[in-house]
């Protein structure tokens, strides 16, 4: 694994905590106009299905023209009309190479009659900030994009160039913006580092800012396709057989598999640190976790937690369903597709294996499903990515800035269970650390649910902590 | 009453039948040429609901009745404000001596896609001595038959003792606008009849293409569609709960496939299962006995449960038919849902079944919900039964007796209960006995109706044909 040479180099120095001297009306400001794009960005519907992302990337160009940014700094580019990426260049002075900031601009789709609101539309009620991508992630691209405009007009000079890259495709599709732009254009996002702001990093205790999860690894992402077929025929008289049942039957084994513990060094560093954070049994059990050989009955405890399961274990689950073609005749196919998030050192192969031993039918037809949402009867080989190394240095330096919001809060390395763009850049060689500084209730996660929203708290905190970041890490 | 007039006809055709049918030789080889590319036509003008056009069909039916010198007056086409979802009403005038007579028959056809089938389901394939294509065996051959009947009595000037309505309809197989149901309601008067044929079926059950017996509709099961929902408040599918729609979906739907409602008999399925222990022999023979005793014996019902078209005229039925879940590859469902398709024995209502399914289910979570047949989902359900089998009436039993004893020597004509519902409920309900005749033979295993690579044994089709015109003939005569 790479070290981060970057990392130490500029963090060897003081800190420069521009932000801090900013006055309440810069405050004000800023948070007036990370809610106005918000609020631009929500009501640009780019779901892969009806929406346009190259409308929301045209729209932020266009702030940045406006800022000033030179056109050279400023592009759009991708495969397709719909799928535009911005790339844009704030000029710095060159002392060291530059930093990638990836943010990806579509959303998941949102069908308005499951909502309570328009989903296409910023409410704000309640204290919260409700509209599809007000967590994942149009809020932290308006975050991103107030601290380059602000660094622009304020003339701050960092040490190195920033490229921001806005993209297509993250959740889905076929036309992911960063894996395209590493084909297609390695050149314009060439970096030493980079930060995905894909991530909601501070999951609160009761309503407390206390840990700050640094993630620096991530679980593979793998869609697989189970499919039945059968003759069909009239509904009138049905037999034994039927696609559907046969599916039901390997959903429900599905539903009673769990694939088995594993740690790896990010992972084991995150429960040595949050056992010292956390009490009772729930700190034994940690402690237990760690140990060689793990304690099966802390493993079983722990695994009642969604977050604890899925940081330890691979996880498989049904997530669409498809079958029949006429209420009145008997389906000829029947199909689900599992979403498995694979833990590092595994390939999707082996998992899809290891499904096929699970729904335990030869009639269950289990393939992998491509980006382009091709089934395939093999899947990848390659392995979930090591993780990318946490230096003190990063760790101190994010601490130090959140404590100035949160005081209390410790930075803690940290799995990503999700998958983020950040499998590109890391595939690329480039140290990615991914983080959102967004507060939130871990038992009201609505990212890709309906009535997705931000606390409004949460989303101006993150923007006043990632101005002082992104000062703090580039100021020298 | 069945067994004495099957003699006496059986007689009757041995004594008429030879002149007959070399007569009628070239004109009958005539009509099965017309009936194949009536049916080529139908088949190959796609009807289904989603993409398909009804009405283009029943305009290609009129062109034919025009040509044949129909009056205008006599050929409509007629239906609710839906473009594509005209019926076609013809009426071939008769003397008058009796009320009229409907025939009955559906223009669309279920969804079929191409890549499902080893053929193109929307061209007419001759192969190994089958007609292939969506429609071959439900229904368009029947349509075919019925117009290529018609359009030869005119040719031959034939007069029947009653007008012959010919209505060919939108929507049997489901969609917003039902062409019987909106006929009775806005046009009762261009389909009021004393009773009516429905060919929407195949009559003649064969085994390894031996006709075995034919099957007299005389009552159905009722249709009922129910939409089983199972929502959740969703989320990120990287940290998947134990809550999950999808599994909850699948917990049910198991339960589900592990009921079997109670075994049930009435006065057409009773006698339908003494003809078929005549013609079984062995186990199966004494099994059938056996479920006609009182109490029925268990065992023997369980066995014979097995076999899906005995089942299906055993019970209620209800079967899983679609599934719908999810919204993105990388999200925890929000939704999960089934489509439940059930064939209601005569006698209970859609809501006594839609009662059973929520016990059999036995998940509060998961709502019950009756789909009309627009497809529409609705929280009440109508108050709709099945009604008890329209009386038999000997006018229609015994020129069929005749006619299929010429055709098919030897072989019963036995009351029966359909396990598919058809149009008849809207003519039952509206006072209109109406009959299920079609002279198609199926084998009992190869029924492949509504599902992929859909077909009709030629030889059936134009069997098929000649004893349509020959049952016209004999029912409608001087």
């Amino acid at each position: 694994m790479r070290r981060a040479p970057a990392c130490a180099a500029l963090l060897a120095g003081t800190l420069v905590l521009a932000g801090a001297q900013a006055g309440e009306s810069t405050g004000a400001a800023s948070r007036q106009l990370a809610r106005e794009l918000l609020q631009q960005l929500v009501e640009i519907n780019t779901t892969d299905s009806v929406g346009n992302v190259s409308e929301a990337a045209e729209a932020m160009a266009q702030r940045f023209r406006a800022a000033g940014f030179a056109a050279a700094d400023v592009q759009l580019l991708g495969p397709s009309p719909k799928k535009q990426n911005l790339v844009v260049r704030l000029r710095g002075s060159g002392a060291h190479q530059p930093l990638l900031l990836l943010g990806h601009l579509d959303v998941v789709e949102a069908p308005r009659e499951d909502w309570a609101t328009d989903p296409f539309r910023l409410v704000e009620k309640d204290g919260y900030f409700y509209g599809r991508g007000t967590l994942d992630m149009k809020n932290g691209v308006a975050v991103m994009v107030t601290t380059l405009l602000e660094m622009k007009r304020e003339g701050f000079r960092p040490a190195r160039d920033i490229i921001l890259a806005l993209t297509a495709d993250e959740e889905g599709g076929t036309a992911n913006g960063v894996q395209w732009l590493y084909q297609n254009r390695p050149e314009l996002i060439a970096a030493e580092l980079a930060i995905n702001q894909d991530d909601w990093s501070i999951p609160t205790e009761n309503g407390r800012a206390v840990v700050f999860n640094l993630a620096a690894s991530e679980k593979l992402y793998a869609d697989f396709e189970l499919s039945v077929s059968n003759p069909g025929g009239h509904s009138s008289e049905p037999g034994p057989e039927n696609a559907i049942y046969t599916l039901t039957q390997a959903l429900d084994r599905l539903a009673a598999y769990q694939f088995p513990f594993e740690l790896n060094a990010v992972t084991r560093a995150y429960y040595q640190r949050r056992a010292a954070l956390e009490s009772g049994q729930r700190a034994a059990d940690m402690r237990a976790i760690v140990r060689e050989p793990p304690d099966p009955q802390a493993i079983r405890r722990l695994s009642q937690d969604i977050r604890d399961r899925s940081t330890t274990h691979t996880t498989c689950v049904p997530t669409r369903l498809e079958a029949g073609h006429a209420n009145n005749a008997l389906p000829q196919r029947a199909q689900a597709v599992v979403n498995c998030r694979i833990l590092p050192g595994h390939s999707a192969e082996e998992i899809r294996q290891q499904l096929q031993q699970v729904v335990a039918n030869a009639q269950v037809r289990v393939r992998y499903l491509g980006s382009d949402g091709r089934a395939l009867e093999q899947a990848p080989q390659a392995r979930a990515l090591p993780p990318t190394e946490v230096t003190p240095e990063m760790l101190n330096l994010l601490q130090q800035v959140a404590q100035q919001i949160w005081p209390q809060i410790v930075v803690i390395p940290f799995m990503e269970v999700g998958t983020s763009d950040s499998e590109y850049s890391m595939a690329a060689g480039v140290p990615t650390y991914t983080f959102g500084a967004v507060p939130f209730d871990p038992d009201d996660d609505r990212a890709h649910g309906r009535d997705e929203r931000v606390a409004v708290n949460s989303f101006y905190q993150d923007n006043e902590f990632f101005r002082r970041y992104l000062r703090a890490l580039t100021a020298r | 009453m069945t067994t004495r007039s099957r003699i006496l006809t059986t007689v009757l055709a041995a004594l008429a039948g030879g002149h007959a049918l070399a007569a009628d030789s070239a004109a009958d080889a005539a009509s099965n040429k017309l009936a194949r590319e009536l049916l080529q036509q139908l088949i190959e003008i796609n009807t289904t609901d989603s993409v398909g056009n009804v009405t283009a069909a029943a305009e290609a039916m009129a062109q034919r009745f025009r040509a044949a010198g129909f009056p205008a007056a006599d050929i409509v086409i007629v239906g609710g404000p839906n473009e594509k979802k005209k019926n076609l009403v013809v009426r071939l005038r008769g003397t008058g001596q009796h009320k009229p007579l409907l025939l009955m028959g559906h223009l669309d056809v279920v969804e079929a896609h191409r890549e499902d089938w080893t053929v193109d389901p929307f061209k007419l394939v001759e192969k190994d001595g089958y007609f292939y294509g969506r429609g071959s065996s439900d229904m368009k051959e029947d349509d075919a038959i019925m117009v290529a009947s018609l359009l030869r009595m005119k040719q031959e000037g034939f007069k029947p003792n009653r007008d012959l309505i010919l209505a060919l309809t939108a929507d049997e197989e489901g969609g917003c606008c039902n062409g019987p149901d909106w006929l009775l309601k806005n046009r009762r008067d261009l389909v009021d009849a004393e009773f009516a044929i429905n060919t929407d079926g195949w009559s003649v059950a064969s085994e390894k293409g031996v006709a075995k017996m034919f099957r007299l509709g005389a009552t159905e099961k009722l249709y009922g569609d129910y939409q089983l929902t199972v929502t959740n408040r969703g989320g990120h599918s990287s940290e998947p709960r134990a809550d999950n729609a999808i599994y909850e979906l699948s917990q049910a739907l198991i339960n589900l496939s592990k009921y079997q409602f109670p075994f049930e008999l009435n006065n057409v399925t009773r006698p339908y299962f003494e003809q078929l222990a005549k013609e079984a022999s062995g186990q199966r023979a004494s099994d059938l006995r056996a479920i006609l005793k009182n109490p029925p014996d268990e065992t023997a019902v369980q066995r014979l449960s097995q076999d899906p078209s005995v089942n299906s005229v055993m019970r209620t039925n209800c079967v899983a038919t679609r599934l719908d879940g999810g919204h993105a590859n990388n999200a925890l469902p929000q939704r999960a849902q089934a489509n439940v398709n059930c064939r209601i024995f005569p006698g209970h209502s859609l809501e006594d079944i839609r009662q059973q399914l929520i016990k059999v289910i036995a998940d509060q979570q998961i709502t019950v919900r009756y789909v009309a047949d627009n497809g529409q989902v609705a929280e009440v359900v109508p108050n709709r039964k099945s009604l008890p089998p329209p009386p038999l009436n000997p006018e229609v039993v015994k020129p069929l007796e005749k006619v299929a004893a010429e055709m098919w020597p030897g072989i019963p004509v036995v009351p029966f209960m359909a396990a598919g519902a058809s149009d008849a409920i809207y003519t039952n309900a509206a006072g209109i006995p109406t009959y299920g005749i079609t002279g198609i033979m199926i084998d009992v295993d190869d029924v492949r109706a509504h599902g992929r690579d859909e077909r009709v044994p030629v030889n059936s089709f134009y069997n098929g044909n000649l004893f349509f015109y020959r049952y016209l003939k004999a029912l409608t005569g001087p």
